[in-house]
């Protein structure tokens, strides 16, 4: 017998007030294709965002290629081989591009393709280097879904793929492209699970599993299709933090809100203290020097406001494999403030210093992105008002001032 | 417990705090003026300690409540959990509101970011303003309790730092009169009133938390009956 590509042991899980799933049992291996097709509120995107190990469990665990993913203590761990992942709410940010998000995709598997047939199939080809916020729904729908698919065109061990109401939104040839690339995707040997009303997944799916549980859908022999094997590239690493640089520059995220908090900061110091009359060597010429790069620190990192755009944050979460940040406009943004502090008020440069506002503004971030991440699983997570928790940080600058007043850095 | 305890311990408890104020303020002998910069303001002591005492207890409550929801699903785990953060809001508001003040009258400033013991009891606070406010935005669910339960198990953390922080980071703040070895004992009256006051918060914190899990219990059950009516 084959090993088996996924297995849920015995998952229980809640949602709100429900329990979704109880004690299921679900195991897929090779060239299957299972299709969820029950009624509204099943929990067919429920057991998808499982398998995908996204929402943790009440009870059981979850294996990707019989390697822990989740179980019910808690463990977490990065899955033994990528999978590809289309989430309902489609888990890709408007100031992509759509080639961005596809190679992310596929540099997530550790190799690219030309991706230009699967989008030319697709009609997208023309749109490759548009932002995803330019697109209409249903193209949107389409980048998520060839996202969650490129994975299976380019590796030729079997994996694991999830798809969540793939075909919503899509055009009827876009539907018929898309069973035709499960269907390769199957005699490729990938595993394949999809939640949907449609029934033409039934010309693709080896399975149907509803309330009444699994059953298997007879087929005869379908012909074997043929793609050229498009050749591979490598793929780029430090995938996370190159995207979060990308987006950083493309939306100027970091300079728009944390840049101006450190700059309203530091003109309301200007305005309200006369730097000439501070004596050197006091606290309170440290503490001004380091505010804004402080205030910019406290705004937090805007790249995970961003990625609650359609989700994009669950699906980079889903991958395990980091989540974009802005740490590194974040140095430059404290770096410059501070330098421009010393400046503004007229003082010699100290360089220790302003290194330090720096490491001020990526640490005070990090925190704040923590406190950020840590509420993403709310049902609202903008509105769980973690800033309450921000004075904290007030503490630690308070003591990083006065070692600098005492060490003579200024 | 009849259905009424919770306002029984709130009564008691409201009237022991009068009791202590009044003695606080008519009884409490007067400290020397060699060692208070504002000898009045120090009968605020009376207040603030026994409102930091009770405000420990409500942070233990929640501490254990956000565990046993965490660790064991357990329901009751969720009404401790939310009875802690709000009685802990309430404490805990008393106890930085009147340090603020007895602080303004001795030290000439209401606070002081560099010292330890002031900065991590206000972030107790904080995080229970955080708790309170956070679970009202939020629908109640499993994903609710969870969060917030993690932010009310690390959060406890900050309680034995903040006893401990006047011992090794004294800067303004006093070191603890209670536990605290030679320089942190009193006696006759002061310590008197201190216990009186420490009893009437400590029994009107236990009607707070009484009183909270029944709400959060009445609004479960009320919310099971609009489930049970939208089925029908």
């Amino acid at each position: 017998m084959t090993e088996a590509l996924l297995d849920l042991n015995n998952v229980t899980v809640r949602r709100g007030m429900k329990t979704v799933l109880s004690n299921l049992d679900l195991q897929v291996s090779s060239g299957q294709v299972i299709l969820f097709n029950g009624t509204n509120g099943e929990g067919k995107s429920t057991i998808i965002e499982t398998a995908a190990g996204l929402i943790p469990l009440e009870s059981g665990s979850v294996l990707h290629h019989g390697k822990l993913l989740i179980d019910e203590a808690g463990r977490s761990n990065k899955p033994s081989r990528p999978f590809g992942l289309t989430l309902q709410a489609d888990g890709c940010m408007g100031s992509q591009r759509i080639e961005e998000h596809l190679l992310t995709s596929m540099d997530f598997t550790g190799s690219r393709i030309e991706m230009d047939s699967i989008l030319e199939r697709y009609n997208l080809k023309h749109r490759k280097h548009d932002t995803i916020a330019q697109l209409s729904g249903g193209q949107r729908r389409k980048v998520a879904m060839i996202a969650g698919l490129l994975p299976g065109f380019i590796s030729s061990d079997p994996l694991l793929i999830f798809l969540d109401e793939p075909d919503s939104g899509l055009d009827q040839a876009s539907r018929t492209s898309l069973i035709e690339d499960v269907q390769y995707l199957r005699q490729k040997g990938h595993g394949i699970l999809i939640a949907s009303h449609n029934n033409e997944f039934e010309q693709c799916a080896t399975h149907q599993f509803n309330a009444e549980g699994m059953t298997e859908i007879p087929r005869e022999s379908t012909p074997e299709i043929v793609r050229d094997h498009a050749p591979h590239q490598p793929s780029k690493a430090m995938i996370a933090l190159r995207n979060g640089i990308v987006y950083n520059n493309r939306t100027m995220a970091t300079l728009a809100f944390n840049g101006i908090a450190g700059l309203l900061t530091l003109g309301i110091l200007l305005a309200l203290v006369e730097p000439t009359k501070l004596d050197s060597g006091t606290i309170q010429r440290s503490g001004l020097i380091l505010s804004s790069a402080f205030a910019a620190g406290l705004v937090g990192d805007s790249m995970v406001q961003m990625l609650h755009e359609h989700r994009s944050l669950a699906w980079w979460k889903a991958h395990r494999q980091g989540i974009p940040s802005s740490y590194l406009h974040g140095a430059v943004l404290g770096f410059a403030l501070t330098l421009l502090t010393q400046l503004a008020m007229d003082m010699p440069v100290s360089w220790e210093v302003t290194i330090i506002g720096s490491f001020l503004t990526i640490s005070t971030m990090f925190i704040v992105r923590m406190l950020d991440l840590t509420s993403s699983r709310l049902a609202r997570p903008r509105a769980a008002f973690t800033r309450i928790l921000t004075p904290i940080l007030i503490l630690p600058f308070a003591l990083l001032v006065q070692w600098i007043t005492d060490s003579n850095l200024i | 417990m009849s259905k009424r305890g919770a306002e029984g311990f709130l009564l008691l408890g409201f009237l022991g705090i009068g009791l202590t104020l009044g003695l606080a303020l008519l009884k409490a002998p007067s400290v020397s003026i060699n060692a208070f910069q504002s000898p009045d303001a120090q009968r605020i002591f009376y207040w603030h300690v026994p409102a930091a005492w009770a405000a420990f207890i409500a942070f233990g409550f929640l501490f254990v409540g956000s565990a046993m929801w965490f660790f064991k699903r357990s329901k009751l785990g969720w009404r401790m959990h939310v009875a802690g953060a709000e009685a802990g809001l309430a404490t805990g508001l008393m106890t930085v509101w009147s340090g603020m003040v007895w602080g303004a009258a001795e030290w000439g400033v209401p606070w002081d970011w560099t010292d330890v013991r002031l900065n991590t009891f206000g972030l107790l606070t904080f995080l229970a303003l955080f708790l309170v406010l956070g679970r009202q935005s939020q629908p109640d669910g499993v994903e609710t309790r969870d969060t917030f339960s993690t932010f009310g198990l690390y959060g406890f953390v900050l309680v034995p730092v903040t006893y401990v922080a006047t011992r090794l980071w004294q800067i303004r703040h006093p070191g603890p009169v209670v536990g605290g070895g030679d320089g942190g004992s009193l006696a006759g009256e002061m310590a008197v009133i201190l216990v009186i006051g420490a009893i009437s918060f400590t029994i009107f914190i236990i009607g707070h938390i009484l009183m909270s899990m029944r709400i959060t219990s009445l609004e479960q059950r009320l919310e099971r009956i609009q489930k049970t009516m939208d089925k029908v």
